[in-house]
């Protein structure tokens, strides 16, 4: 072996083919699998797409680096499941491009938030989070509520991420900037055609408390209320790959 | 090609490889014993835990391993052992009244302790982590109610929520009366210095105090009652004693009749068990503080 | 440096710096709203400064044909300087995030300084900018030295160092505008991304070119280290960004992969990010520092065998150790943990190898800050790899992940091992290279060493204990069953911690502000050795025609 190496290290392609082979095999046997495996994501016939004003609150859940606070993530731990819910499942996250699972939880697992609070308390708290819960290290996200959304591009973000998979229509691409205006608005004439495109389990609310515009805390608040609830799968009995 | 002169290094006595890189060089030290036996021994671990448990990949499927382990069964049934575990007292809140069960000690120490947390993870961003509430969401702590102080009442709340998305939530609205042109300021300045009065403050014109008791009558009474006490029917709060939801400042209550509220509360039907909403209940009636009226 | 330049090099990075000019003009245009134009605003001054330097001494003499008798260490010069300032920049950064988790309200009311956009600034400052520079910087040295040989021309290494300061530039300052891809330790957005592969592959050819000119047969483990480094970062990078651009004009991307498959691809790279570039690069730089400074040689070349293919084939199976209990399929998680477990014996191999190698020079040890520097460099090392296969045992990962033990962990590795060599390396080369008869004052290095030390101690104590606190309040049951604190609980609990951490981090700033001083009067200062023994031997003999290896 020692005797190999002696002649190895003489040549630098040598080392170079030798590090590209010995370093591939790990990745190659881990991740290739998950994409042939059927078991690795769950079926979930109910499993539901982002609406453009979701995917736009999920961006700027992303800008605002959130995820380095909070997990989505409920492991299959005792203590997990009783604390914040049913565990979460492969197919929950099957439309995250990218997956914000997390690594670090200073504030509280989100993945099964939505719904949890009202969208005052949603708003109240991330305009200041100390004034509900005292105790908060959360930073405050004041400008939320004063930003205009911009949703002028919405379209061309579902279309990358049709590219990528998620099974956008034709319609949701070319109406996502009505759709994320109509589902904050409830009166509005565009509000009708989201629940129409999205399905009716669509919450059209409004979700910052002003109907009349549309603003960034909109859709991160609508983003929150979704979290947990694209999909029921996770409530059924145990949900296994197997079995 | 360099000529290989091997030196013997006179502090650990073993010769170098012959090899200098600008004047380092190498030992040629043969690998101690002791590296080549814990390399076997986490190998030989690794192998033995791969026959035990699902661990390789083989194209459509993956080896399952002996055990037949999968951590979501396991926690499963983990979850249903505890539940069990718990059930010495928790079929016991489930079964009995209320009533007996705030009369039994053992039981309420069981409250208590699992009311905390409980409280703590789900309804303390709202009502406060000592329940005394905060701007917009009710202080728990007192003997006023919007919807009734029993804790089959309070359990009733938060299983259907105030406003909330479930089916039967209680509803409550106290309209806006200035917005929706109901008042004009001056009767709702004047309505303001009513409502305050009951509680107390005493910084408004008797003659304002008064014309706004005649609005109150006429506006407000329907849902408010006609003391101001409140009514649990309809959600309206009681305006007389010193809590106040929303604030008591005179521009907070101007804003609140002006505007109007709508509290929402969510329901908790979906999140919390049936065992988990009773205990939460007999936890927060169990918080009232007696001298808060 | 631009002296350096034949008049050939001076015109193509003129061609070149024009050429990026015209990409950040475009840039600029096309993405006038959005954060896409700033950053073509940046990548266009960036560019002219680049220009105005090169034209500041576009006539000045060429150089002669002597500069091939000298090693070629202009570009490690800028590496250290720049790696100094982004050490400086980037631990102010940590221990500001730091101080946000005691009071959040130092985010004076702005966007752009709360903890999550002002977080990934400190990991990618500290990891790449100071990280990244220092790598840069001493393979180029170590590289030359090992290979007897010049490095291949003038222009490619300054393109490396100056091409890899701009990537860093336009991620940190995407950052604070809320541009990023959210992948922890690969944030940059896809322009930033492809534009890192440019650069790393004249890095990788410029590194070939070397050992194809070296004059000794053997290729010394530093350059392994280097080579895996180098190879093993490209790979992980391409695969882990893959991405969809919205638009050419626009900054947002979505990755390729979603859900569990981009988790496993995610952490795939973030665990070999940690293992090739904090520890693989490092060790190379260790492998020369270290028994240079001894004047021992390495213990044993058997053991590094050992170890280097060890670390290069293990590591790349442990990255589902950060998934444990996920939604991940299980199979993989126990890969994960048994490599991992696998993987301690060559890490400490590794370390073992280095603190033999000082057998014999435990006095120099004791009398010289910059080779306890080292030392501790290597104990540390030890320590959190230790640490970190414990930490990938299933049930461990139970209780600490998600936790500060992790956090504690990482800066067992990131503090104590990482910024230690890097520190103990550069006192030994800044005299070297700047040819001095030593650093500027001994007894700085000496501060540093102790206010880096006890840093180090008081966070990673700091850590440990609040990680442990949170893991086991978060599972912690009470009498009746039923869990027995509410996360508000864990987070009161923290702050104490938290406190002493960023105290901690305070002594380890100062100190690498101390170093930066100290690093700073050396270079000012005058010569006093020129022409003496430093670091190299006697004569370099460089042969002005490069000797080909054989087979090469
Ligand atoms: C510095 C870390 C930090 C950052 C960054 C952060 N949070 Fe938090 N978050 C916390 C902490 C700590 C809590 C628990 C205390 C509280 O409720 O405020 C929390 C609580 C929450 C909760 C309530 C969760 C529950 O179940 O009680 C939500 C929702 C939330 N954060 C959303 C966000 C969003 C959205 C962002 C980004 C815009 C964000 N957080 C950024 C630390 C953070
Ligand atoms: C999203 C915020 C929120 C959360 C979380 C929340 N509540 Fe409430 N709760 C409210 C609001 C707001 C009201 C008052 C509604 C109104 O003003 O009409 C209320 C009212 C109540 C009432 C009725 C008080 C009365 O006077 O009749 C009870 C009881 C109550 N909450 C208990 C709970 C419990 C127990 C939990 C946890 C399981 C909880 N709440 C969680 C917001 C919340
Ligand atoms: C349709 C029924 C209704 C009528 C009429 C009504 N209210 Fe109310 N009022 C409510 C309800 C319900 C609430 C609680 C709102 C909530 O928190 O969700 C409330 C809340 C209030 C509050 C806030 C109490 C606090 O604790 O902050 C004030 C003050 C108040 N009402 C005053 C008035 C006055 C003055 C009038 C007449 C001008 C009036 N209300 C008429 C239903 C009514
Ligand atoms: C002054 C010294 C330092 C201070 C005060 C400091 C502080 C911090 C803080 C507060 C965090 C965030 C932790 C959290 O989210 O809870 C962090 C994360 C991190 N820091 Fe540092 N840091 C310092 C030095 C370093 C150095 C020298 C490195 C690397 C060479 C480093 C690498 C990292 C990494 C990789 C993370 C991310 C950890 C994770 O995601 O788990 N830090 N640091
Ligand atoms: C044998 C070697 C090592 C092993 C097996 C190992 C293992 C681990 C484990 C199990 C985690 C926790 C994952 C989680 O629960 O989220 C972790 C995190 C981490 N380790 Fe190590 N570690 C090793 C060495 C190192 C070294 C030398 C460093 C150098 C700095 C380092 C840096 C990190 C970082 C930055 C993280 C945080 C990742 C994140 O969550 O953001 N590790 N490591
Ligand atoms: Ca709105
Ligand atoms: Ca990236
Ligand atoms: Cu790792």
């Amino acid at each position: 072996m020692f005797g190999f190496h002696y002649r190895l290290e003489r040549k630098a392609i040598g080392l170079v083919v030798g590090i590209i082979l010995v370093a591939s095999i790990g990745g190659i046997v881990e991740i290739a699998p998950l994409f042939t495996i059927h078991q690795t994501v769950e079926d979930a016939p109910d499993m539901r797409v982002y609406t453009p004003l979701e995917i736009a609150g999920r961006n700027i859940y992303m800008r605002e680096g959130c995820y380095a606070c909070h997990s989505q993530m409920i492991r299959t731990l005792r203590d997990e499941v009783e604390r914040y819910g049913p565990y979460s499942l492969a197919v929950e996250s099957k439309y995250d491009h990218p997956m914000l699972w997390g690594s670090k939880r200073t504030g509280p697992d989100l993945a099964r938030v939505g719904g949890k609070y009202s969208d005052e308390w949603q708003v109240a708290h991330l305009v200041d989070p100390r004034s509900v819960v005292p105790e908060s290290i959360m930073p405050a996200y004041d400008w939320l509520s004063r930003n205009r959304l911009k949703t002028d591009n919405l379209g061309e973000d579902l279309k990358a991420l049709r590219t990528v998979g998620v099974p956008y229509s034709e319609d949701m691409i070319a109406n996502a900037s009505s759709d994320a205006h109509g589902q904050a608005a409830p009166d509005s004439k565009e509000a009708e055609s989201v629940v129409t495109r999205y399905g009716k389990e669509t919450s059209v609310r409004p979700f910052d408390g002003k109907p009349e515009e549309l603003t960034e805390m909109d859709a991160l608040v609508a983003y929150l209320q979704i979290l947990g609830r694209l999909t029921d799968a996770a409530k059924k009995p145990v949900a296994t790959a197997e079995r | 090609m360099a000529v290989e002169e091997k030196d013997r290094d006179p502090h650990t006595g073993y010769l170098t490889t012959g090899h200098e890189w600008n004047g380092i060089k190498e030992l040629n030290t043969p690998v101690p014993r002791v590296i080549y036996f814990f390399l076997s021994l986490a190998v030989l671990f690794g192998i033995g835990y791969w026959i035990l448990m699902p661990a390789w990949p083989t194209g459509r499927s993956y080896t399952k391993g002996l055990l037949g382990f999968d951590q979501r069964l396991f926690v499963t049934e983990d979850v249903k052992q505890a539940a069990l575990d718990r059930a010495t007292w928790t079929d016991r809140i489930e079964k009995e009244s209320f009533a007996d069960i705030q009369k039994d000690p053992q039981l309420m120490h069981d409250v208590r302790e699992t009311g905390k947390a409980l409280f703590g993870d789900n309804c303390a961003a709202c009502h406060g982590r000592h329940a005394t509430g905060g701007k917009g969401f009710p202080n728990l702590t007192t003997n006023s109610w919007l919807w009734g102080g029993s804790p089959e009442q309070i359990a009733e709340t938060i299983k259907v929520g105030i406003n909330s998305a479930h089916p039967e939530s209680h509803t409550s609205q106290m309209p806006a009366f200035g917005h929706d042109g109901i008042l004009q300021r001056n009767d709702i300045e004047k309505v303001v210095a009513y409502v305050r009065s009951l509680s107390g403050a005493g910084d408004a014109s008797a003659d304002d105090v008064k014309a706004g008791q005649k609005i109150f009558a006429d506006n407000c009474s329907s849902c408010h009652g006609d003391d101001a006490k409140g009514n649990s029917e309809t959600g309206a709060p009681n305006l007389t004693d010193r809590f106040w939801i929303y604030g008591g400042d005179p521009q907070t209550v101007y804003t609140t009749v002006w505007g109007g509220r709508q509290g929402h509360m969510p329901t908790w039907e979906a999140r919390l068990s049936s065992v988990q909403r009773k205990i939460l209940a007999l936890y927060v009636a169990d918080l009232r503080i007696p001298d808060h009226e | 440096m631009i002296g350096q330049l034949t008049k050939f090099e001076r015109q193509t990075a003129m061609l070149i710096l024009l050429a990026l000019s015209g990409v950040g003009l475009a840039m600029a245009i096309a993405g006038r709203d959005d954060p896409f134009g700033v950053h073509g605003v940046l990548v266009l001054l960036y560019a002219l400064a680049g220009i105005i330097f090169v034209i500041s001494g576009f006539f000045d003499p060429e150089p002669g044909d002597d500069r091939f008798d000298r090693y070629n260490d202009d570009p490690t010069k800028a590496g250290i300087v720049l790696a100094m300032i982004w050490a400086a920049f980037a631990l102010f950064v940590g221990d500001w995030v730091a101080w946000l988790l005691v009071n959040p309200n130092l985010t004076f009311d702005a966007a752009w300084s709360s903890f999550g956009r002002i977080r990934p600034v400190h990991t990618t400052g500290i990891i790449f900018g100071f990280g990244g520079n220092a790598l840069i910087a001493t393979s180029f040295y170590v590289m030359q030295r090992t290979s007897r040989a010049r490095l291949p021309d003038q222009l490619s290494p300054l393109f490396v160092i100056f091409g890899y300061n701009l990537f860093c530039l336009l991620a940190v300052t995407g950052y604070f505008m809320g541009v990023t891809q959210s992948r922890e330790y690969a944030e940059p957005e896809w322009y930033a991304d492809i534009w890192l592969v440019v650069v790393w592959v004249v890095y990788f050819l410029v590194y070939l070119r070397t050992l194809a000119r070296r004059k000794e047969p053997h290729i010394y483990v530093a350059n392994w280290y280097f080579l895996a480094f180098i190879l093993v970062v490209a790979m992980l990078h391409i695969v882990n960004n893959l991405a969809v651009p919205t638009s050419l004009a626009r900054v947002k991307s979505y990755s390729l992969f979603s859900g569990v498959q981009d988790a496993m691809t995610e952490w795939w790279y973030g665990h070999n990010a940690v293992a090739f570039f904090l520890t693989a690069g490092f060790l190379g730089m260790m492998y020369y520092f270290l028994p240079k400074r001894a004047g021992r040689p390495i213990y044993s070349y058997r053991m590094s065998i050992i170890s280097f293919w060890g670390i290069t084939f293990f590591y790349m199976w442990a990255g589902s150790h950060h998934l444990h209990y996920t939604a991940l399929p299980q199979w993989v998680q126990t890969l994960g943990m048994t490599f991992s477990l696998m993987l301690l014996i060559p890490s400490w191999v590794s370390a073992g190898n280095a603190l033999m190698t000082l057998n014999g020079a435990w006095d120099k040890v004791r009398d010289d800050a910059t080779l306890r520097f080292m030392m501790v460099a290597a104990v540390f090392y030890g320590l959190s790899t230790f640490e970190g296969s414990f930490m990938a045992i299933r049930p461990v990962n139970a209780l600490s992940h998600y936790t500060d033990w992790t956090v504690g962990h990482v800066h067992a590795g990131a503090l104590g091992w990482v910024a230690m060599i890097t520190f103990g390396s550069f006192y030994a080369l800044v005299p070297w290279i700047w040819k001095r008869d030593g650093m500027y004052s001994w007894k700085l290095v000496e501060v540093h060493f102790w206010l880096a030390l006890a840093g180090t101690v008081i966070y990673v104590f700091a850590m440990w204990n609040s990680g442990i606190v949170q893991g086991l309040m978060w599972r912690t049951y009470n009498d009746s069953g039923t869990l027995a604190y509410s996360f508000v609980d864990s987070l009161v609990a923290m702050r104490p911690y938290y406190i002493a951490r960023a105290v901690g981090g305070l002594s380890f700033l100062i100190g690498a502000l101390v170093g930066c001083y100290n690093i700073w009067m050396t270079i000012r200062t005058s010569s006093h050795a020129a022409g003496e023994f430093m670091g190299d031997l006697p004569d370099p003999v460089l042969a002005r025609t490069p000797a080909l290896q054989a087979g090469e």
